[in-house]
């Protein structure tokens, strides 16, 4: 009896450590990602644009405005606020991405997904489809661990003083 | 958090029943907070890039080299330098390509260098595929080519690259480059007066196979630029001289 406890906790411990680590490289890549796009807006504008998905008037405030969600997302990961919640908004930007890239490859286009600044046509033979949607998949991976075990270190936020002090 | 140990399972079920609903309260309050915050960082941001591309253009770094008019006729490309340089230069850029830039940051001074040393010509051809900008700002170029300050609104062009190139910031360029914008500066650009050469530069690049900028040609011959270095374009350069 005592022994399963202690290693439920250890597992437990285990999780929140891979949670940490999960939370700061995604809200770290989200940061970096973000940073590399907010100082050329123009780039960004026209990396949405060779999606070749949204009106003019749209790509332009999705180009200026998608870098700050991830930039909002991003801090909130790292500083561990409402973990579960930003993690469950993660994976579903992670699949919008996931779907544009896809679906500029189904399409033929050869563009750069412009996920790190930069973007826009490419020559047909330099595009990496495969390389950016593994990656994104590695990301998207990382965002539904914490969806599943939202309670890590170093968080604001407090996890299960409830269930613990119920158990204590 | 520990529960008394005398208290009734009744005042225990309702202790528990207005903690559920605090939590409750708490976290919608937790999900607006959230949300507010998101909204927000978003609104800023758009706010602040229609800021930064909307701005007046900055001064760029001029060049004493090619002061003299250009002629602009259809399908032909903007010479930039001697017109008697041995090496010629093709270029084909957007003003709003992100690789266009770099690729100026990186190459430029040494293109620029050629060009003073009367080593080499650029022929330009500003290719308009990336948005409306892209063509205010070729158009803009060619005006400024026209009236003999091409070489310095080329680099303010780049140097400004994160601007949205409308009239306004196009003709403020023109005095910050060192250019004059006369009536007829003004006027070329509003009027968008080159429109038509635009389309045939752009008609020549596609017939010339051109599908992606930058693109260079020395001599006629396509330059590999995912494995150029300065050092390597300057003996490239230096090579064509010598042919």
């Amino acid at each position: 009896m005592s022994s399963s406890i202690t290693t439920e906790r250890q597992l437990a411990a285990a999780a929140s450590w891979v949670s940490t680590g999960a939370r700061i490289v995604l809200g770290g890549v989200f940061l970096v990602a973000a940073g590399l796009k907010v100082i050329d807006p123009q780039s960004a504008v026209a990396a949405v644009r060779a999606y070749r998905l949204l009106p003019t008037s749209l790509a332009t405030l999705v180009g200026w405005g998608l870098p700050f969600v991830e930039i909002a997302l991003g801090l909130l990961l790292l500083a561990g606020i409402a973990t579960r919640m930003v993690a469950a908004a993660s994976a579903v930007l992670l699949l919008i991405f996931i779907a544009a890239v896809v679906s500029a490859a189904a399409r033929g286009l050869s563009i750069d997904c412009g996920c790190f600044g930069g973007g826009g046509e490419v020559a047909p033979g330099q595009t990496a489809y495969g390389v950016e949607i593994v990656r994104d998949i590695g990301l998207l991976l990382l965002a539904l661990w914490l969806v599943w075990q939202p309670c890590s270190r170093f968080a604001l936020e407090r996890f299960g003083s409830a269930r613990r002090g119920a158990s204590a | 958090m520990s529960s008394p140990k005398n208290m009734n399972a009744r005042e225990r079920a309702r202790l528990a029943a207005e903690q559920a609903a605090a939590r409750r309260r708490d976290r919608r309050i937790l999900i607006a907070v959230i949300a507010g915050f998101v909204l927000l960082v978003v609104a800023a941001g758009i706010g602040f890039q229609a800021w930064r591309t909307g701005r007046s253009p900055s001064a760029a770094p001029s060049s004493p080299a090619s002061a003299s008019p250009v002629t602009i006729s259809d399908g032909r490309p903007l010479v930039l330098g001697a017109s008697q340089a041995s090496v010629t230069i093709a270029l084909y850029e957007d003003f709003h390509c992100p690789h266009c830039a770099e690729f100026e940051e990186q190459f430029g001074p040494v293109i620029t260098q050629a060009q003073q040393s009367g080593t080499a010509r650029v022929e330009l051809y500003p290719l308009a595929f990336i948005d409306e900008g892209s063509a205010a700002a070729a158009n803009a170029m060619a005006c400024a080519a026209e009236a003999g300050f091409g070489q310095n609104y080329y680099f303010g062009l780049f140097a400004n690259h994160t601007l949205q190139w409308n009239d306004e910031q196009l003709i403020e360029l023109a005095a910050k480059v060192g250019g004059s914008p006369t009536d007829a500066f003004k006027s070329c650009v509003t009027s968008k007066a080159h429109a038509d050469w635009l389309a045939s530069i752009n008609a020549a690049a596609e017939k010339s196979g051109v599908t992606q900028t930058p693109t260079m040609l020395i001599n006629g011959k396509e330059v590999d630029i995912a494995i150029l270095t300065p050092e390597s374009l300057q003996a490239m350069i230096r090579d064509a001289a010598q042919k």
